[in-house]
C-alpha cells in the first residue's frame, strides 16, 4: 500500500441554489495525515464525498495521484471511506465484512479469508474473525471498519468523523491507533472532524473550513499559533478577543485602541491606522501580573476558578467581556478576589482584521 | 396480568381481556373448529331410501283402499295390523332420512378423486409461480421507493400503489379482463398495428392462458408483497449501500449480500401473504378464465359447498388448503431463517 496525493482544483459544489463549497483549491500530499476541520454544515463532508466519488463537483476537478477522477464512481477510485456510523454489515461476520471488497474483486474464498484474517490481526482483532460486528465494542467495531477499508488497498483513506460516537477515553486511544495505522501503511488519510483537539493531535496538516470556504491550511502548529482569520483563532483552541481600532501600526506591531485601553500586538494583517481590528490572546499566554514585566496590562474582576487538572482556568470580567487566563496548577497560588491585574506580552497577542468569530 | 391491572385499572383490564377472549374464540377457534368438525364426518345415507319411502306410501294407500272394501272382520284386523306396521316402518325411514347417521373418520380427506388432486397440486404450483413473479416485480419496486426516490416521489409512488385499492377487487379484476379480452385493449392495439384481425378471429386469446390469471393475481395482491418488503428495506442504513458501492460491490452483489439479507423478514411475509391470498383466491380465476381453462382449487371448494351441497367434503378440501398454507409458512420461515417474531414485526 502506498499513498497518493489528492488535488482539488478550483472545486465548487452547489446543491440547487445553495453553494455548499465555494471555489476551493487544496493539495493534499501523498502519505499525509490531513484533517478538514470545521463546524457542522461547513462543507467538509461535501469535500469528502467529492473525493470519494459519491458526488461530482459542479465545477473544477478532483485529481488523485495526478489522474482526473471526473466521471469515476466510488468503486473506481483508489479511495476507501470510513463512515461516521461505520456502516458495517451487521449480518456478516467480521472477516466477511473485511473481505467484502475482495469478494467484489473476484478473489476466491480462501484468499479472501486469509487476507481478512491478516488485516484483522493488523488492527488487533485476532480471535474475533467469526463474530458479527454487533458482538464487538465500539472501539473494536471501529477497527473492523478500518480493516475493511484497508482491504481494498486504497491510496487514500477518507474518514468521516469516525471517532465522534466513542467515549472520551476510547477516542483518545483510537487517535493514537489511527495515527499508528497511518504511519504503518503510508496511506494518505483525509480526516473530517469538528473536534479541534482531534485534528491537532493527529494531523500533519489541517484545513479549517467555515461556510463553504477554506479559511486556512497549515501544519497544526501554524493553525494554533498563527491563525489566519478571527474564525480560525476562535474555533481552534480558546482565545480571548479584544476589539478596537488601530491607532498606529508598523510592519511588526500595531497599537489598538480598545474600550479597555490601548493594546500592543503583532501586526499580522499589515493593518494601518484607522482600521477595525481584533486582538487575540491565548489564555495560556496571558497571566496575572504578579510583578512580571508585561507589555499589556488590564484590570479584571475575578469571577471563578475551574480546576482542569494540570492547569486552572481563571475567569475574569474585563470591562464588560469575559477574559480567561490559564495558570499552571501550582500549590502556591494565593486565593484571588476582587480586582486583579492581568497582562500579556505583545509577541503573544495577534492583531488581525475584524471578521466573523466562531459563534459556538 | 397484574401489570395490566396496575397500568389500566380493573375495568379496562376486564374489557381488554374480554375483547381478546372474544376475538380468539369467535374469530379464530370457533370457525376453524366448525370446519374441522364438518370435515371429519359423512352421513350414512341409503340412496334408495327415498324410493323405499315412496313405495311404502303407495303400499299404504293400497292397503287403506283394501281396508275400506274389506267385509271380513278378521281380515280387517289383520290388514289394520299390517298398516300399523308399515306406518311404523315409514316413520322410521323418514327419521333416518331427516337425521341420518354421522360416521366420523378421515374418509373426506381420502376421497379426493385423481382429477381433483391434480387440480389441487396445480393450484399450489400456480400460487407458487404467482408468488415468485410478484416477488420479482415487487422487490425492485419496493427498493426503488425505499432507497432511490426522493421523499416526495416515494410518497407519490406509494399513493399510486394504494389508490387502486380504493376500488373493489372485483372491479380491478374486470379491468384486467377488459385489457386482455379477445377484443380487449391489447388486442385492439395489436389490430391497430395490423398484427391481428378481429374479423378473422386471429386475436391473441390471452384469457385462455393461465398467465392471465397470474397477471390479475399479481396485480390484485401487489401491495401485500410491496409493503412488507418496503418496510424492511426502508430501515436499511443508506450508508451500508454506499459502503458496499465504495468497496467496489456491484449492484447484484450489494443486493445479494447486503439488501436481501436485511429484507428477509419482509420478503418472507410478502411471500406468505401473496401465496395464501392467491392459492385461496376465488374471484380472480373465476372471472379471468370464465370457464375457458380449468378450475382452480378454490373454485372446486366453492362447488363442493354450493353446487354439490357436500359441506363435509368442501370442509375437508378447505382444510387441506389451510394445511398447505401452514406448511408454506413454516417452509418460508425455515428458508429465510426468520422467526415468528421477525414476521410479526
Amino acid at each position: 500500500m502506498h499513498g497518493k496525493n489528492v488535488e482539488l482544483d478550483k472545486v465548487v459544489m452547489r446543491f440547487g441554489g445553495f453553494t455548499a463549497v465555494q471555489q476551493t483549491s487544496l493539495e493534499i500530499r501523498a502519505g499525509e495525515f490531513f484533517s478538514i476541520l470545521g463546524p457542522s454544515g461547513c462543507g467538509k463532508t461535501t469535500i469528502l464525498r467529492m473525493v470519494s466519488g459519491f458526488i461530482e463537483p459542479s465545477e473544477g476537478r478532483v485529481r488523485i495521484g495526478g489522474d482526473d477522477m471526473g466521471g469515476r464512481g466510488p468503486a473506481r477510485r483508489p479511495t476507501a471511506l470510513i463512515f461516521q456510523n461505520l456502516a458495517l454489515f451487521p449480518l456478516m461476520s467480521n472477516w466477511e465484512n473485511v473481505a467484502f471488497g475482495l469478494e467484489a474483486r473476484g478473489l476466491d474464498k480462501r484468499t479472501r479469508r486469509e487476507r481478512a484474517y491478516e488485516l484483522l490481526a493488523l488492527v488487533g482483532l485476532e480471535g474475533k474473525e467469526a463474530q458479527r460486528p454487533g458482538a464487538l465494542s465500539g472501539g473494536q467495531r471501529q477497527r473492523v471498519a478500518i480493516a475493511r477499508a484497508l482491504a481494498v488497498e486504497p491510496a487514500v483513506l477518507l474518514l468521516d468523523e469516525p471517532l465522534s460516537a466513542l467515549d472520551l477515553k476510547l477516542r483518545q486511544y483510537m487517535r493514537a491507533e489511527l495515527k499508528a495505522i497511518q504511519r504503518k501503511t503510508g496511506v494518505t488519510f483525509i480526516f473530517i472532524t469538528h473536534d479541534q483537539g482531534e485534528a491537532l493531535t493527529m494531523s500533519d496538516r489541517i484545513a479549517v473550513m467555515r461556510a463553504g470556504v477554506v479559511e486556512q491550511v497549515g501544519t497544526t502548529d501554524e493553525i494554533y499559533d498563527r491563525p489566519a482569520t478571527p474564525f480560525v483563532a476562535t474555533f481552534v483552541g480558546e482565545n480571548n478577543v479584544l476589539s478596537g481600532t488601530v491607532a498606529e501600526a508598523d510592519a511588526a506591531y500595531a497599537r489598538i485602541e480598545t474600550p479597555l485601553g490601548p493594546v500592543r500586538a503583532r501586526n499580522q494583517d499589515a493593518l494601518a491606522a484607522g482600521q477595525r481590528a481584533m486582538v487575540f490572546v491565548r489564555p495560556e499566554r496571558a497571566s496575572l501580573v504578579n510583578g512580571h514585566d508585561l507589555d499589556n496590562r488590564l484590570t479584571g474582576r475575578f469571577e471563578r476558578r475551574d480546576l482542569e487538572g494540570s492547569y486552572v482556568n481563571l475567569f475574569f470580567t474585563v470591562g464588560d467581556q469575559p477574559f480567561i487566563v490559564h495558570e499552571p496548577n501550582l500549590d502556591r497560588q494565593a486565593a484571588l478576589e476582587g480586582e486583579v491585574r492581568l497582562g500579556f506580552q505583545a509577541d503573544d497577542a495577534v492583531a488581525m482584521r475584524a471578521g466573523a468569530l466562531d459563534d459556538a | 396480568m397484574r401489570d395490566l391491572v396496575r397500568s389500566y385499572g380493573k375495568t379496562l383490564t376486564t374489557i381488554f381481556v374480554a375483547l381478546v377472549c372474544f376475538w380468539v374464540l369467535i374469530m379464530i377457534v370457533l370457525p376453524q373448529a366448525f370446519m374441522i368438525e364438518q370435515s371429519l364426518w359423512t352421513m350414512q345415507r341409503d340412496s334408495a331410501l327415498g324410493v323405499k319411502i315412496d313405495r311404502a306410501y303407495a303400499d299404504l294407500a293400497t292397503m287403506n283402499y283394501d281396508l275400506g272394501n274389506a267385509r271380513d272382520e278378521s281380515a280387517k284386523t289383520a290388514l289394520q295390523a299390517k298398516i300399523d306396521a308399515l306406518q311404523a316402518g315409514i316413520s322410521d325411514m323418514e327419521q333416518r332420512e331427516t337425521k341420518p347417521h354421522k360416521i366420523y373418520g378421515l374418509q373426506n380427506y381420502t376421497a379426493m378423486s385423481g382429477l381433483h388432486f391434480r387440480i389441487f397440486v396445480k393450484s399450489i404450483v400456480y400460487a407458487l409461480a404467482v408468488t415468485v413473479l410478484a416477488l420479482l416485480v415487487c422487490y425492485p419496486l419496493a427498493f426503488t421507493i425505499a432507497k432511490l426516490a426522493t421523499p416526495q416521489r416515494a410518497a407519490l409512488l406509494l399513493l399510486g400503489l394504494v389508490i387502486p385499492y380504493a376500488i373493489n377487487e372485483l372491479l380491478r379484476v374486470y379491468a384486467w379482463l377488459m385489457i386482455l379480452d379477445y377484443q380487449g385493449v391489447i388486442n385492439s392495439a395489436l389490430e391497430a398495428l395490423g398484427l391481428v384481425s378481429f374479423q378473422d378471429k386471429t386475436w391473441v386469446p390471452f384469457l385462455e392462458y393461465s398467465g392471465s390469471v397470474f397477471v390479475a393475481l399479481i396485480y390484485a395482491y401487489v401491495l401485500f408483497m410491496v409493503f412488507p418488503i418496503y418496510n424492511t428495506v426502508e430501515t436499511l442504513d443508506k450508508n451500508q449501500l454506499e459502503a458496499a458501492e465504495d468497496l467496489g460491490g456491484s449492484i447484484w452483489r450489494t443486493h445479494w449480500r447486503v439488501v436481501i439479507p436485511h429484507a428477509k423478514p419482509g420478503i418472507a411475509v410478502g411471500c406468505i401473504m401473496t401465496f395464501m391470498l392467491s392459492v385461496g383466491s376465488y374471484s380472480v380465476p373465476q372471472i379471468m378464465t370464465r370457464g375457458k381453462s380449468g378450475d382452480w382449487f378454490s373454485q372446486l371448494i366453492y362447488r363442493q359447498f354450493f353446487e354439490t351441497q357436500s359441506w363435509n367434503l368442501g370442509a375437508a378440501y378447505a382444510f387441506s388448503l389451510v394445511l398447505v398454507c401452514l406448511v408454506f409458512i413454516l417452509l418460508m420461515m425455515k428458508l429465510f431463517g426468520v422467526g415468528i417474531r421477525d414476521i410479526a414485526k
